[in-house]
């Protein structure tokens, strides 16, 4: 199995040097003047944008402007912003702040989400199926722009304001691991309606199969078919969404870490693609790739937990 | 067995995770449940774009806190007149050579005494091209600007580097004694004094200045000033959520009436909004667009509805334009056919207000209606005044914007008061971004209409024609020139008093409303509002909080 890691690891390297080279070029791409966009709707000095434009190489050709960018990395420096801040500087607090947060919306997603597939699955056609149902089109429907905002109304405001009682802040960390719960759980909303869909339908599937019914002729207690055959066997699709879903938690947290004020890197990818931070775009995408290249390795390597018949070797 | 791994292992992941999730954010502050006493002042700002530093802070969020930390020579009283603040006199006789005295007693927040070696260090700093400081064109009025700033010799996009500059100082300055310096300047400015209240102008203390003649890293991130409120700790930008500052006890004006002030960063104004409304923010100088209805509502006496010193413009080429841009009298029947005040209610709410002079109503010189019929909405007579001077030959009007700034609605809505009163095709073209269409005009090719806004630089009417109508002026998109006013703008310039400035620049202003080559159409406004935990919240002409007299209540 580490021999099956290693060969994997090392696929990462072309795909990480292709995707900055694509990312830096889109970049580049992109109309106006960066510089000239600090300004605002204020016009900056046009002696002043020549200076920042030579001190940025902005002047030099894609590939030029590329190899400036991919030697200062290999020398472990990721550049600086327009705005002079070193990008490793804040790099690091940025990327923890929105792990944080999508580690929250996994974990709700995983828990809401398997349970109400599971409960869905076992209620198979009654009420409680139906209900739940309804509710995961519900969750499906409505955007994150407009849960984000009423939970934060509701739960940060009102509640406040009504009974006193402050739990849940309304944006910002300074509250610890409390900032995380209420914006947690808007980014998880959408997964969570995919994810009890797609555990009921594969529970479903499980447990109309040749072995379940088997276990139960067997006079094997229900608990223990549910855990050992059911579940197990049901699980497979489930973690491959989960993993994929990581990745996209991390990058796609944009709405949700402006609505509550999180400095994360959704926000930030935002900003920089906007102010045209080539430097801070490829950093920021760079770890985005990463992320799913880890993420899809570990749900490969969960499969063999869960399915003794795969092996890497 | 199997299972049962498979269940450790998952357990033990979510364990993980919510270790992780707990330490997050656990190097912030936690929320005080103490008495409102211990809890600082806590205004609502984005993220500053440079260090704290005053000649490289241009926009509203760094001088927000730029000004709590520092003072100038100057500042502004209720009239919006410039009034000494560390400066004992600044005089001149023929408005060229200026003497500054300064007074004694003011203090860097490390105690060391502030000399007038200390604006003369900072200002050269400031002026200096290669340290890339944003409030340097300010200096272009001092001798000696050019030059420590060379031309580059092709143009900001080509491959030549600008030529190291032959001076590192400002031949213009100099320092007579500690508390005495000198200015000359490249032509005789009455309004001088005016520009010193800005950041822009600030000294900066001995302590921020390397061995190598730079500002430190570490200044940058925890500036000494000599304001009433100083750095309560470094502030890591990009990384801190808050900047937080304690009142400067040795204060020579007086101690400020609350102990601690903590700027909160936001990126989203709605978010800041909910934060206020449930007490965890106290003051924001800018509201939401679309929460000012309910805002006057909610906060009743709290809410603060005040000009600020932007104004809106549509802006016509009068040189190579088309045939409605260059015809002044076409340009006043577009102007009189814009509701306005139905756009600045509608559109945008109340966040703006209909224009009625060139001179936004936040600087002294300012005369309500002096536009008079241009900026009067008369659809009748608008049409009119069209049609008597050829514009039944013209098929289309351009009218271009950026579409980066929110400007497509108002811009439909203008474009809609054209067709329907004028009975002539508008065309609005977007521009990707505002650094796109400043492109295009400065070549001169947007033959139409164009969107344009000014925020000014220092509170003096010079500033709302200078830069924009005089002949060369550094925004004059419109390529406008007129001998008349040039020469009105230099009799104000060499003025001998403030007042008689004003007499000057307002026949200027005269001119260039009766030639419209911009068109005012509105004036921004400043909408804000403030918690019951405050009191006796002013807001200058530059938008910043006059945190000194903030009070708790």
């Amino acid at each position: 199995m580490g021999r099956y890691v290693i060969r994997r690891l090392l696929q990462a390297i072309p795909v990480l040097l292709g995707t900055t080279f694509l990312i830096f070029a889109t970049v580049y791409a992109l109309p106006g003047d960066p510089i000239a966009a600090l300004g605002g709707d204020r016009l900056l000095d046009p002696l002043l944008v020549a200076r920042m434009r030579e001190t940025f190489h902005l002047n030099d050709p894609l590939l030029v402007q590329y190899w400036y960018y991919i030697s200062g990395v290999v020398t472990g420096d990721l550049g600086t912003t327009f705005r002079g801040v070193p990008v490793a500087s804040f790099f690091q607090h940025k990327i923890q702040v929105t792990f944080n947060l999508a580690i929250t919306a996994l974990v709700f997603e995983a828990i809401l989400g398997v349970l109400l597939g599971l409960y869905a699955a076992l209620r198979r056609g009654r009420w409680q199926d139906q209900a739940i149902l309804a509710f995961t089109l519900l969750l499906v429907s409505v955007p994150t722009l407009v849960s984000g905002f009423i939970l934060q109304l509701v739960l940060g405001v009102k509640l406040k304001l009504n009974t006193g009682i402050d739990f849940f802040p309304v944006a910002g960390i300074q509250d610890g691991w409390r900032s995380y719960l209420v914006p947690g759980l808007v980014l998880a909303g959408l997964s969570v309606a995919y994810l009890a869909r797609l555990t009921r339908t594969s529970l479903m599937e499980t447990l109309r199969a040749d072995y379940v019914r088997t276990a139960v002729a067997k006079g094997m207690p229900r608990r223990r078919v549910l855990g050992r055959h059911v579940l197990r066997n049901s699980l497979i699709p489930v973690i491959t969404y989960l993993g994929a879903d990581l990745g996209n938690l991390m990058g796609g947290a944009v709405i949700t870490e402006t609505i509550f004020n999180l400095p994360g890197v959704g926000q930030q990818l935002f900003q920089s693609v906007y102010l045209r931070e080539n430097a801070v775009v490829v950093g920021i995408v760079t770890v985005l790739v990463l992320v799913y290249i880890v993420a899809n390795l570990i749900v490969d390597l969960l499969y063999a937990v869960l399915d003794p018949r795969i092996r890497y070797d | 067995m199997r299972v049962t791994r498979g269940v450790k292992l998952a357990a033990g992941t979510a364990l993980l995770a919510l270790a992780v999730a707990a330490c997050g954010g656990g190097g912030g502050d936690s929320k005080e449940s103490g008495s409102a006493g211990a809890q600082p002042v806590r205004v609502q700002i984005a993220e500053p774009q440079n260090d704290l530093i005053p000649g490289n802070t241009a926009e509203t969020s760094g001088s927000e806190v730029v000004s709590a930390l520092f003072i100038g020579l100057m500042s502004y009283d209720d009239n919006k007149k410039p009034v000494n603040r560390i400066a004992e006199s600044i005089e001149s006789t023929d408005q060229v050579n200026w003497t500054i005295k300064i007074k004694d007693g003011y203090t860097w927040h490390d105690g060391t005494p502030v000399t007038a070696q200390n604006f003369v260090d900072a200002w050269n700093f400031t002026a200096y091209g290669p340290n890339l400081q944003q409030n340097n064109y300010f200096y272009s009025v001092v001798k000696g600007y050019d030059e420590m700033n060379p031309a580059d010799p092709d143009g900001e996009e080509g491959p030549k580097e600008a030529p190291e500059p032959s001076a590192k100082t400002l031949s213009g300055l100099n320092v007579v004694d500690d508390k005495t310096f000198t200015v000359e300047l490249t032509h005789p400015f009455s309004g001088f004094p005016t520009m010193l209240g800005y950041v822009a102008f600030y000294p900066l203390p001995k302590a921020a200045f390397g061995a190598d003649g730079k500002l430190t890293a570490d200044y940058g991130a925890n500036p000494i000033g000599n304001g009433p409120f100083k750095m309560s700790k470094p502030y890591k930008r990009g990384t801190d959520q808050t900047i937080d500052l304690a009142r400067n006890d040795s204060f020579k004006e007086g101690q400020a009436k609350v102990d601690a002030v903590q700027f909160k960063i936001y990126t989203d104004l709605n978010t800041a909004y909910n934060d206020l409304r449930a007490g965890n923010l106290d003051i924001m100088d800018q509201l939401p667009a679309e929460a000012i209805g309910g805002a006057k509502a909610e906060f009743g006496d709290r809410y603060i509805e005040q000009p600020s010193s932007g104004v809106g413009w549509i802006g016509f080429n009068v040189k190579t334009g088309a045939s409605y841009s260059k015809n002044p009298e076409l340009r006043k029947a577009i102007s009189m056919s814009i509701d306005r005040k139905t756009i600045t209610e509608t559109v945008f709410s109340g966040t703006r207000v209909p224009a009625d002079d060139q001179i936004s109503p936040v600087v002294a010189g300012y005369r309500k209606g002096a536009c008079g019929e241009a900026c009067t909405y008369d659809p009748a007579k608008a049409k009119e005044l069209w049609d008597a001077n050829g514009g039944k030959d013209v098929k289309t009007i351009n009218l271009n914007y950026n579409a980066d700034g929110g400007h497509k609605e108002w811009i439909e809505a203008l474009a809609n008061n054209l067709r329907t009163n004028l009975q002539v095709e508008v065309q609005a073209k977007p521009y990707e971004k505002f650094a796109d269409i400043l492109n295009d005009l400065e070549k001169g090719k947007v033959p139409g209409g164009f969107r344009m806004a000014w925020i000014m630089d220092y509170p003096s009417p010079e500033n709302y024609l200078r830069p924009i109508f005089a002949t060369g002026g550094s925004s004059n998109y419109v390529k406008y020139s007129n001998k008349e006013f040039d020469e009105l703008l230099k009799k104000g310039d060499s003025a001998a008093t403030f007042d008689e400035g004003l007499k000057y620049y307002q026949q200027a202003d005269d001119i260039a409303l009766r030639d419209l080559a911009y068109v005012p159409i509105y004036f921004y406004t400043t909408n804000g509002a403030y918690s019951t935990h405050v009191k006796n919240i002013k807001i200058d002409p530059f938008e910043h909080i006059d945190l000194f007299n903030v009070e708790r209540a």
